[in-house]
């Protein structure tokens, strides 16, 4: 099963509708709680990241026997430095991003500790993030 | 401490209907980073801990109530009697959300439910 949301800059109203779509498929297929947390927190984090930092993009949501992959990819304008954006506390976020709770720099690191597998690549026509999450691990028993 | 104790004790003032009248509350967290929120509240050990818990801040935008749905939190707390718009009331009535606000800031709410035995949540919580 893939799906494939479409993702809006600077919109926060509709920013977390894919994470929520998201959240309420693996609900639905009695996904073990713990792992249905780590998936909806790095996908909202990821999703975000996209509403903030960039132009607009669209993300995908694949479900296999191995795993859940997300990805994330954007039109741009890129992440100037992947390793220092991978620092916490890392923020190039503006007020408007703080006034809704996020851009404290944690976004990319919370991704990577809820994941089993990230990578970003990044140049100036865009970014993508690739997230997976292995089934079968001890949370997902 | 029952909910329906915590709305009377903090004379909250509720923007959705009191669906979770006699749940019990055991836990809280408060935060207005909602990345902090994921964090701790997404290494918790025990799904009862966060059924049991509240949300505190004072992010009245529908970020707050994202994040109380990513992590299957029930109730959202608002603090200093801050009030929601319209369109984030709705979100919370669509998702399940109870939200509500109290006149108390955000350090008193804390202090007084920590007085009242509610526990604060921290990394790797177990029950």
């Amino acid at each position: 099963m893939v799906r494939e949301y479409q993702i809006i800059a600077r919109n926060y109203d509709l920013a977390g509708r894919a994470s929520s779509d998201i959240k309420r498929t693996l609900k639905a297929m009695n996904v073990p709680w713990s792992f249905q947390k780590r998936v909806c927190a790095a996908s909202y984090e990821a999703e975000i990241n996209v509403v903030i930092h960039s132009v607009g993009g669209y993300a995908t949501f694949e479900v296999n026997d191995q795993a859940i992959i997300l990805d994330f990819y954007d039109d741009g304008p890129g992440i100037p430095n992947i390793e220092l954006a991978m620092t916490e506390g890392f923020s190039t976020a503006s007020e408007l991003d703080h006034a809704n709770g996020f851009g404290a720099g944690m976004g990319l690191p919370n991704m990577k500790r809820s994941s089993d597998l990230m990578t970003v690549t990044s140049d100036h026509e865009g970014t993508h993030v690739h997230l997976v999450f292995l089934r079968g691990k001890a949370d997902e028993k | 401490m029952k909910l329906s104790d915590i709305i009377k004790k903090y004379q909250c003032h509720l923007y959705t209907p009191e669906i979770y009248h006699d749940k019990e509350i055991t836990y809280a967290f408060c935060a207005d980073l909602m990345s902090d929120a994921l964090m701790v509240l997404n290494s918790v050990k025990d799904d009862r801990v966060l059924s049991e818990c509240l949300l505190i801040t004072g992010l009245t935008t529908n970020q707050s109530i994202r994040t109380a749905e990513m992590l299957d939190v029930d109730i959202v707390l608002l603090v200093r009697g801050k009030i929601p718009s319209l369109k984030v009331i709705d979100l919370a009535k669509e998702l399940g959300i109870m939200l509500m606000s109290t006149e108390y800031t955000m350090f008193n709410t804390s202090g007084m439910m920590y007085a009242d035995g509610i526990k604060g949540i921290i990394y790797n919580q177990q029950w």
